[in-house]
């Protein structure tokens, strides 16, 4: 018993004394639990809605009513336009009137499940409440089938490549710092910069590597194609590569374990997953949270992946993620590099 | 001409000062050695030296980290587990710049002087404490730099892997390298060309081993009277 409970004891004094370890064992859990309460919402509002040919007060009234429509005040003039808008992601719903009021078709954006079905769900209880109107012919676009494969492939994309680049990143210059050997690299001519690129390349390479791998498992086991430039999917995962290389590189500048680095990985890893619109939509979430998605670049990589593979857009409908990507390369592999440099002095 | 210098050091690590004015000037092509007990201040002499340390007041010669003219030998084993002896020595040398042809020649020579040249495939996690040692030592010498800073090269290393090391060492030596040692072991101070004793951060007493012998039987004597 006096053993066992030395050991008990030998124990708990460790873990006091590791301060990092005990803030992520008793904080971690807390600050996730907190943000993820208010972010796990699929009660999804603010569906961006157009009608289409003809205006209808009464359509108008009945889709703002029920609470999780946002209907625009422009009209478009044609299904063309409706379905141009969906592809940019405008909106989410279009709403095809007639000259007499009455709709007659629903176009939905299939590109992200919970806004379509939600939309799909609310736009039918709307038609069985409203007794005696024709009933509006209802089309999925770019998911027809709302599979949920579809809509998820893309944005996994994202977390196998955050996988590789965050947590290897981060693990990788740890280890050196643990076995001593960092400090037998400062002895050579090698400068931190071309230490902290050359820690990063070959988890740049491996990530692309897993792209190319992923996209084929996609394509051979479950069908989903690349509908758009397979060219800029891979540009655009340059960029998303290159802030989550930032992210791992911080993490290594601030853990001083490998145990660390792992748990911090997954301190960031969560909130990518949870919060960068992969599984509850954004326009779900409270401001409280929400601000944190866009400081994740896998919240602008999973729209640019599910826009290009789903979609087929271009660059000219990618720009805002684009150039968010670029903004978060640039800041987290800066901040990196500063405290990566400290770390060394 | 002084190759290495530590002119007024001072060092502190929070309220602790490890180095509380160290001076030593070794001259080019002399093998000095720096004793004390554990926590007189030996690695962290070495690493300000180095230029891996800063150091809070004072001036250091080389000082700088990846010069071509430094090679530093860090206690413990610092290379690669999980790559091989062949592997270690090709990633560092290339690391220096070394072009392909000279890298060969001179893995080739100082392996074969430490005895591993049938190790080349071995993984440097595989090899014995003495071995790793010598490997570390072949990595800091690749580069044929004319400074070579030892820090307690032979510590938990088998009596005739000492032996062996030393033989390296004095051979470098020889060949015109100078040499400055840290080393719990006063026997190894003997073979220096002059001995510096370091007692909680400060230099007590500087000289040949004869000096400091003195009346002595031993230079262990001599230190444990002047740090009594």
């Amino acid at each position: 018993m006096q053993r066992l409970s030395s050991l008990v004891r030998k124990e708990f004094i460790e873990i006091r004394r590791d301060r990092r370890t005990l803030a992520l064992i008793v904080g971690v859990p807390l600050l996730l639990l907190v943000v993820f309460g208010y972010a796990a919402n699929f009660e999804v509002q603010h569906i961006a809605t157009e009608l289409v040919e003809h205006d209808s007060p009464p359509v108008r009234e009945a889709l703002s009513a029920n609470g999780h429509f946002t209907v625009r005040a422009r009209v478009v003039p044609d299904i063309a336009a409706a379905e141009n808008d969906i592809q940019h992601g405008q909106v989410a719903v279009a709403v095809v009137v007639d000259a007499q009021g009455v709709p007659t078709q629903v176009f939905i954006d299939g590109s992200n499940l919970l806004i379509a079905t939600t939309a799909e769900r609310e736009l039918t209880a709307l038609q069985h409440a409203s007794s005696g109107a024709p009933h509006a012919h209802v089309v999925i676009l770019y998911n027809p089938t709302l599979s949920s494969t579809d809509f998820m492939i893309p944005g996994l994309i994202g977390i196998i490549m955050t996988q590789v680049a965050l947590v290897l990143t981060a693990l990788g210059v740890v280890r050196e710092r643990e076995r001593g050997t960092i400090e037998q690299l400062m002895i050579t001519p090698v400068t931190k910069l071309e230490l902290m690129v050359g820690k990063t390349i070959p988890y740049l390479i491996i990530a692309l590597f897993d792209l190319v791998f992923v996209l084929l498992v996609s394509r051979f086991l479950f069908g989903v194609h690349v509908r758009g430039d397979v060219a800029l999917l891979f540009g655009e995962a340059f960029l998303f590569l290159t802030a989550t290389l930032g992210m791992g590189l911080m993490i290594s500048t601030l853990a001083r374990t490998q145990l660390q680095a792992t748990q911090m990985s997954v301190f960031v890893q969560l909130p990518q997953m949870l919060l960068s619109g992969l599984i509850f939509p954004l326009a779900a979430m409270p401001w409280g949270v929400r601000w944190i998605s866009y400081l994740l670049p896998l919240t602008y990589f999973a729209a640019v992946a599910r826009g290009v593979m789903l979609k087929g857009v271009g660059i000219t409908d990618l720009w805002t993620e684009t150039i968010a990507l670029a903004v978060l390369a640039v800041a987290y592999v800066g901040l990196a590099a500063v405290r990566f440099r400290k770390t060394l002095d | 001409m002084t190759e290495i210098l530590a002119e007024g050091v001072v060092k502190a690590f929070g309220r602790t000062r490890v180095l509380d004015g160290v001076d030593l000037a070794v001259p080019r092509g002399e093998l000095w050695g720096v004793v004390g007990a554990d926590g007189a201040g030996k690695t962290t002499l070495l690493r300000c030296i180095a230029g891996l340390l800063e150091v809070d007041a004072g001036r250091v010669l080389p000082g700088r980290p990846g010069q071509s003219r430094l090679g530093f030998s860090q206690q413990g084993f610092h290379l690669y587990s999980d790559l091989t002896v062949d592997e270690n020595v090709a990633f560092i040398g290339r690391l220096y710049g070394l072009d392909r042809a000279t890298l060969r020649a001179s893995a080739e020579e100082l392996l074969a002087f430490a005895g591993l040249s049938d190790r080349g495939t071995s993984l440097a996690g595989e090899l014995s404490g003495g071995m790793q040692q010598k490997l570390t030592l072949v990595c800091s010498l690749l580069h044929r730099p004319p400074i070579l800073l030892l820090d307690e090269p032979t510590t938990g290393v088998d009596p005739l892997s000492r032996l062996e090391f030393w033989d390296l060492v004095e051979h470098l030596h020889a060949a015109g390298s100078t040499v400055l040692f840290a080393s719990a072991y006063f026997d190894e101070v003997e073979r220096c060309d002059r001995t510096v004793y370091l007692d909680h951060g400060r230099v007590v007493a500087a000289g040949t081993p004869d000096e400091l012998r003195g009346d002595h039987a031993t230079l262990e004597e001599a230190f444990l009277e002047l740090t009594s």
